[in-house]
């Protein structure tokens, strides 16, 4: 009985089970379904097969090496029914000359899946019944048949995955002979990703019927955060050609006074999309400086969700002034500002190297803040002026260009992103100099001399 | 970009100018005027810092200019360019009424379009355009004379606004901290 349904449970995996090359190796989700199919069938011959039961049986049992296969047919049981196992036990009792056989079997910890007692049972006297082989073999082999096709179509979704990604390198060279445009080399990194995702969409499309609609499905999710995201330009691009079926390669938009684009391959070239190309670029690039200024934006890359945050943003920040001068009111009753003019020199004598401005003399730089103080201090002393050559070295350690002409300084800040990254960190540096609280500790400085001025403020900070 | 520390420098500057011309010009102050003089003060002072490079400032600096009462402090923080921008300012503020209504027409009839495409693919990234628009209109709200500006300057904007703002915020900190610390002493 078990013996042998035990090689045929077997052969039936085998066959169904031909991508793991061994039975045992299937998934215990494969092995229910095969069992399921073989119920049903079992299920409508089992009558006919009950009066061979006994004749035949011995003659399995007689076959060697059960145990092992009892082994295998036990983890078969253990992923299937809970009832099985008290089946077996009945099973085994009915006939006691099994028993040594299958020893375990009494021990066997069930694992509840709800198998119905009766579904069960028809199962059970299927395993029992021997004659029928060749039925049994038909039949595994038309319940192996949707197995087949379930594993078929596990293996083939791998498949074109690979093979969309080795389009995808190949497009990938293509790419990078074409192109032009060399500073934007991440942002067309990130395209290609995209392309990739897309071939890979178009590989699994073409190749199975049954997964049309998860395709479907997977187009509709990867064509949204395509929308949503702010570096997939090509992305759209693509869509836009595949409708137009574009195959042009590099097509140059010649136009006078005008930015020449480059149009990538397998897009779209009418001016329109070339022209919206060439905006969302522009869009994207201001985002990425965002994202520098916005604290806490590097994760987020869809263009709603770094809105939101910035727009969180510039209201904190507003708010902020709002509380302060509300601070600033509280704390000045008569709003006058004269006498902070005149102490806050002791009190923020760290800032007086930091400014070397309208009127301020060398004294100011005294060589023993720099040593206090050595980075920011240089940070904000090489932003104004020339540069001290003892402050070189120091300014170093800051990822910050070290020569600073004015004129980069009153360019238009549509520069590049250094500028905006080294304008954070000099803000940070900045800040952080007075989140020290070096203001009580620091000794007052008696090297302040010079009409304190109200018009002429020498307010170092 | 301008470096911080000038940006910093020269909003401080104007900025005690214009508390001092308050302090000096009212003698009591109620709590709330005192606030709302600070505040003004910043923020012209901020706006000016930039002369009028940016349209936010141009804008916040018309808005300021349009109450009779700040007109004062207005000029005196603007300084000698007042003048040249206070033009600037109001041309600004007419070509804000121009692109109002410009784009009043637009939107009627975007929404007669909108209505055909229903496949399920547009409609996600409809969706992520509806977000996307609303965040926009949200963010033009709060930048000051936002509401006429492109997608693009209007991230141009934010970009030079949030470091006005934060500039300002760091002046402004360090400054209650400093009289705080006088206070006590």
């Amino acid at each position: 009985m078990m013996n042998m349904a035990s090689p045929e449970m077997l052969h039936c995996l085998s066959t169904s089970g031909n991508v793991a090359g061994n039975g045992t190796d299937m998934t215990v989700l494969e092995r229910q379904r095969v069992r399921m199919k073989w119920q049903q069938e079992q299920f409508q011959q089992q009558q006919q097969q009950q009066s061979y039961f006994g004749g035949s049986e011995f003659s399995m049992f007689s076959m060697g090496g059960q145990v092992g296969q009892a082994q295998q047919f036990h983890g078969l049981i253990n992923g299937d029914s809970a009832a099985l196992g008290d089946l077996l036990g009945r099973a085994v009792k009915a006939d006691p000359g099994l028993e040594n056989v299958w020893p375990e079997f009494g021990k066997l910890t069930m694992p509840g899946t709800g198998f119905n007692v009766e579904n069960a049972g028809f199962e059970c006297s299927g395993i029992l019944n021997c004659s029928g082989f060749e039925m049994n073999h038909t039949t595994s082999r038309t319940s192996s048949c949707p197995l087949a096709a379930a594993e078929a179509k596990v293996r083939e979704s791998v498949l074109p995955e690979k093979i969309a990604s080795a389009v995808g390198r190949e497009s990938f060279k293509k790419r990078k002979a074409d192109t032009v445009q060399s500073p934007k080399v991440v942002a067309e990194e990130e395209t290609k990703d995209k392309r990739i995702k897309g071939c890979a969409e178009d590989g699994e499309s073409k190749i199975t019927v049954a997964n049309n609609n998860n395709n479907k499905n997977s187009t509709t999710t990867t064509t949204t955060t395509a929308t949503t995201t702010t570096t997939t330009n090509n992305n759209n691009g693509e869509t836009s050609a595949d409708t137009s079926k574009e195959n042009s390669k590099v097509s140059e938009v010649q136009k006078p006074d005008y930015i020449h684009v480059r149009a990538r391959r397998g897009q779209a070239t009418d001016s329109h999309s070339l022209a919206e190309r060439v905006r969302r670029e522009k869009i994207s690039e201001r985002m990425k400086y965002l994202q520098d200024l916005v604290p806490g934006c590097n994760k987020i890359t869809g263009k709603a969700g770094m809105l939101d945050e910035i727009i969180n943003y510039v209201q904190s920040l507003q708010r902020q002034v709002e509380f302060l001068s509300m601070k600033l009111a509280a704390v000045n009753p008569r709003l006058d500002f004269n006498v902070d003019n005149f102490l806050a020199k002791e009190v923020f004598p760290a800032c007086a190297a930091n400014f070397p401005t309208i009127g301020m003399s060398s004294e100011m730089t005294n060589p023993s803040y720099l040593h206090y103080n050595p980075i920011q201090q240089v940070a904000t002393c090489g932003v104004e002026m020339g540069i001290n050559p003892a402050d070189i070295g120091l300014r170093r350690s800051i990822s910050a260009p070290v020569s600073i002409p004015d004129t980069f300084l009153d360019s238009c800040f549509t520069q590049i992103q250094p500028s905006s990254t080294w304008d954070a960190d000099l803000q940070n540096l900045y800040g952080a100099e007075f989140h020290q609280g070096r203001l009580m500790s620091f000794p007052s400085q008696a090297a302040f001399t010079g009409p304190i001025d109200a018009s002429n403020l020498k307010m170092e900070m | 970009m301008r470096p911080p520390t000038s940006l910093k420098k020269e909003f401080l500057k104007k900025w005690i100018m214009g508390l001092q011309l308050c302090s000096s010009s009212k003698k009591e102050m109620s709590f709330l005027e005192r606030k709302k003089a600070i505040k003004l003060s910043a923020d012209v002072a901020m706006a000016s810092a930039r002369n009028a490079t940016t349209r936010w400032s141009r804008a916040l600096i018309s808005n300021a200019s349009k109450d009779d009462s700040n007109k004062g402090l207005v000029e005196c923080i603007l300084g000698p360019e007042s003048e040249s921008l206070k033009r600037a300012s109001m041309s600004l503020v007419l070509c804000n009424k121009r692109n109002r209504s410009k784009k009043i027409s637009r939107k009627s009839c975007s929404i007669r379009r909108a209505r055909k495409s229903s496949s399920q693919m547009v409609m996600a990234s409809s969706i992520a355009k509806r977000l996307v628009k609303k965040r926009t209109q949200v963010l033009k709200s709060l930048v000051p004379g936002g509401g006429s500006m492109s997608e693009f300057s209007l991230i141009e904007e934010t970009l030079d606004y949030i470091l006005s703002l934060r500039a300002q915020v760091d002046v402004m900190r360090h400054l209650a901290n400093v009289t705080e610390l006088l206070n006590r002493k």
